[in-house]
């Protein structure tokens, strides 16, 4: 029984899994870059989780307040000495933007030492004359950072929307803010795949470590600013007619305000009238101005999801064609 | 019939598509069990002929097997050393040879590769990154003989050592080869480097074959001779020099020789520097399973 032990014992030693070594060759060739990964993950879930503790302490920063205070409204010099609601508010917020970028340097990691350095020195070549074909290389080079990229970035996301608690806008920003947009949900996790794919496709591409963090730098800005472009058009918007266009809650991204005249004609991107508050004021302004209706198209915030998915979509998309094409590179490359 | 280590037909590659060709119609067999020095001016074809034999590189025209089978099948059986000695910076040595382990988990041995890096008195701990020129082609060597290959390619394996060090790596390597029966193909411009321990030859020049065979059988098909000036036919002249009444001239010998002059033996630079300086020398292809020896009508 025993020899039958240590005979399974040596055979797994000796077979670590389908990639063989591969992975751990991965990890350790590519140790400084895994401990900064892991070194941002304590920070940031560190951060996170101290938000979410003077969460409620924020809350009472913002508090209504009375001068003097009253039975249920507490004095607003009280109110005003409370600063933790700052501290949260810079804190989320840093999060948010170093989510919203961190596909960025990801992409040039992966153009330039993950990729590019090692086609540049031989060091790739030297991998692939041990016993790794070329794709199984890549398909290591590939598939361990987006594992773990792929879920560290999840944890943080999750972490966010936790720390978050009722996500009062005053405090950690509007849904529809981009930076908040992109750390709340998958397409956080989405972002950061293409630019690793990017990355290693500008590695491939250059074969060279400087020209490919380059290349990746600017294939991944133009594809988030394309994606920032296009991101409220991913979802069809819904149109709000009569006055309500005019009083639409904060949670709605608003793309329009348009009017429409006496004579029947529809003027976009007006904002006659927006603000006016009472019955009177807003009949008088449309008289005024010779307008008979309203409307606005906008996004309420039941179409967080559906932006999620479709910008999710969009680059996973992105990641899974510029992956074909770094293979297709390679296999024509190497016999 | 002798079992082939590397066999190529009509072998050419070209860079790019309007790119020369750095090797062209290059045919020939290395039987397996040999020690072959690949030799040739810089910019030959040698790197790229090694580069082709190690599944790096796909042939534009023509075929090449090795050990029987195409070369990214042969991949584990094959070691590659290039001509930089591409490490991992990074690593220590130990590391480096453990990462020699995991990527070829079938066949390494690591006691072939301490032994190695111990016999050069090599920190272990050491990042490769910090070693000299002939520490690291030493930590190189290791890892492409811990592999135990059957076939083990060294593009310029010498070229950055001293004499002492390469003489001390060199013994190393043919120890390593004869105990295991590896075939080792290394390239070299440096004559000196391979008189000794070669017993095959290929000599390219300007992407071609000119050469190619067992060391002994070519040395033996050419004779340099002196004589006074005179019309050498039926004899193949590689290069002839006249100096006053007297010629010297490397011959590949057809029939019997002149009466009134000397017949030496080449020496092994004699018979490369002839070829070298007269690249429209007909090439002299030796197949030591094609018997008698064919040479290509010039």
């Amino acid at each position: 029984m025993s020899a039958l032990t240590a005979r399974g014992t040596v055979a797994r030693a000796n077979d670590s899994g389908a990639f063989g070594g591969l992975p751990w060759t991965v990890l350790r060739l590519h140790r400084t870059a895994l401990l900064l990964w892991g070194a941002l993950l304590l920070a940031v879930v560190g951060t996170l989780i101290w938000m979410y503790a003077i969460g409620a302490d924020a809350r009472a920063g913002l508090s209504a307040c009375a001068t003097p205070a009253t039975d249920t409204l507490p004095s607003c010099s009280d109110v005003e000495a409370i600063n933790t609601d700052e501290t949260y508010g810079i804190g989320i917020g840093l999060v948010d933007t170093a989510l919203s970028y961190l596909t960025f340097p990801v992409a040039a990691w992966a153009g330039a030492a993950l990729i590019g350095r090692e086609l540049e020195s031989g060091t790739a070549e030297l991998a692939w004359t041990q016993s790794v074909t070329p794709v199984r290389w890549l398909t290591a080079k590939l598939a361990v950072p987006a594992a773990l990229i792929a879920t560290g970035t999840t944890l943080i996301v999750l972490l966010n929307v936790w720390a978050r608690r009722d996500d009062n806008p005053d405090l950690v920003g509007d849904w529809y803010n981009p930076d908040v947009f992109l750390s709340t949900g998958p397409a956080a996790v989405a972002h950061v795949l293409a630019g690793l794919t990017l990355g290693a496709l500008a590695g491939l591409v250059t074969r060279k470590a400087l020209p490919a963090a380059g290349v990746a730098f600017a294939a991944t800005l133009v594809l988030y600013n394309v994606v920032d472009w296009f991101r409220t058009s991913l979802w069809p918007t819904d149109t709000v007619t009569g006055r309500a266009a005019l009083h639409l809650p904060r949670s709605s991204q608003v793309l329009e305000h348009g009017a429409v005249t006496t004579t029947g004609e529809r003027i976009g991107n007006n904002l006659a009238c927006v603000g006016y508050d009472n019955a009177t004021d807003i009949k008088n302004c449309m008289a005024r101005s010779g307008l008979s209706d309203f409307w606005a198209t906008r996004h309420p915030e039941s179409h967080f999801w559906p932006l999620q998915f479709m910008e999710t979509g969009v680059l996973l998309a992105v990641a899974a064609l510029s992956t074909a094409a770094a293979f297709r590179l390679l296999r024509r490359r190497t016999p | 019939m002798t079992e082939t280590a590397i066999a190529a037909a009509a072998l050419g590659k070209r860079f790019g598509r309007r790119g020369g060709w750095a090797l062209r119609e290059c045919t020939f067999r290395l039987p397996v069990g040999r020690v072959c020095a690949v030799v040739g001016p810089n910019g030959a074809g040698k790197s790229t002929l090694l580069a082709h034999a190690a599944a790096l590189l796909a042939p534009t025209e023509g075929s090449l097997t090795v050990l029987g089978t195409h070369p990214a099948a042969a991949r584990e059986r094959i070691a590659y050393v290039a001509q930089g000695k591409p490490l991992y910076p990074q690593l220590s040595v130990a590391d480096t040879l453990l990462l020699g382990r995991e990527l070829n988990p079938a066949r390494w041995d690591a006691s072939v590769a301490e032994r190695i890096v111990a016999a050069g008195d090599l920190d272990p701990k050491a990042r490769v990154r910090s070693l000299s020129g002939g520490q690291r082609t030493r930590v190189a060597l290791a890892l492409a003989l811990g592999k135990r290959p059957e076939l083990l390619l060294l593009d310029e394996p010498m070229a950055d050592l001293d004499p002492l060090a390469r003489h001390e790596l060199m013994g190393l390597l043919m120890a390593e080869a004869a105990q295991y029966g590896t075939t080792v193909v290394m390239s070299s411009h440096v004559v000196a480097e391979l008189e000794g321990s070669c017993d095959y030859l290929l000599l390219i020049g300007g992407g071609r074959v000119r050469l190619a065979g067992d060391l002994d059988d070519l040395l033996a098909a050419h004779l340099l001779t002196t004589g006074p000036v005179r019309d050498l036919d039926p004899h193949t002249v590689v290069e002839s020099r006249t100096t006053g009444r007297q010629l010297t001239a490397l011959i590949r010998p057809r029939g019997p020789l002149p009466t009134d002059g000397g017949a030496t033996a080449p020496s092994l630079e004699e018979l490369l520097l002839a070829h070298l300086r007269n690249p429209d020398a007909p090439a002299l292809v030796l197949d030591p399973a094609r018997t008698p020896a064919q040479e290509p009508a010039a």
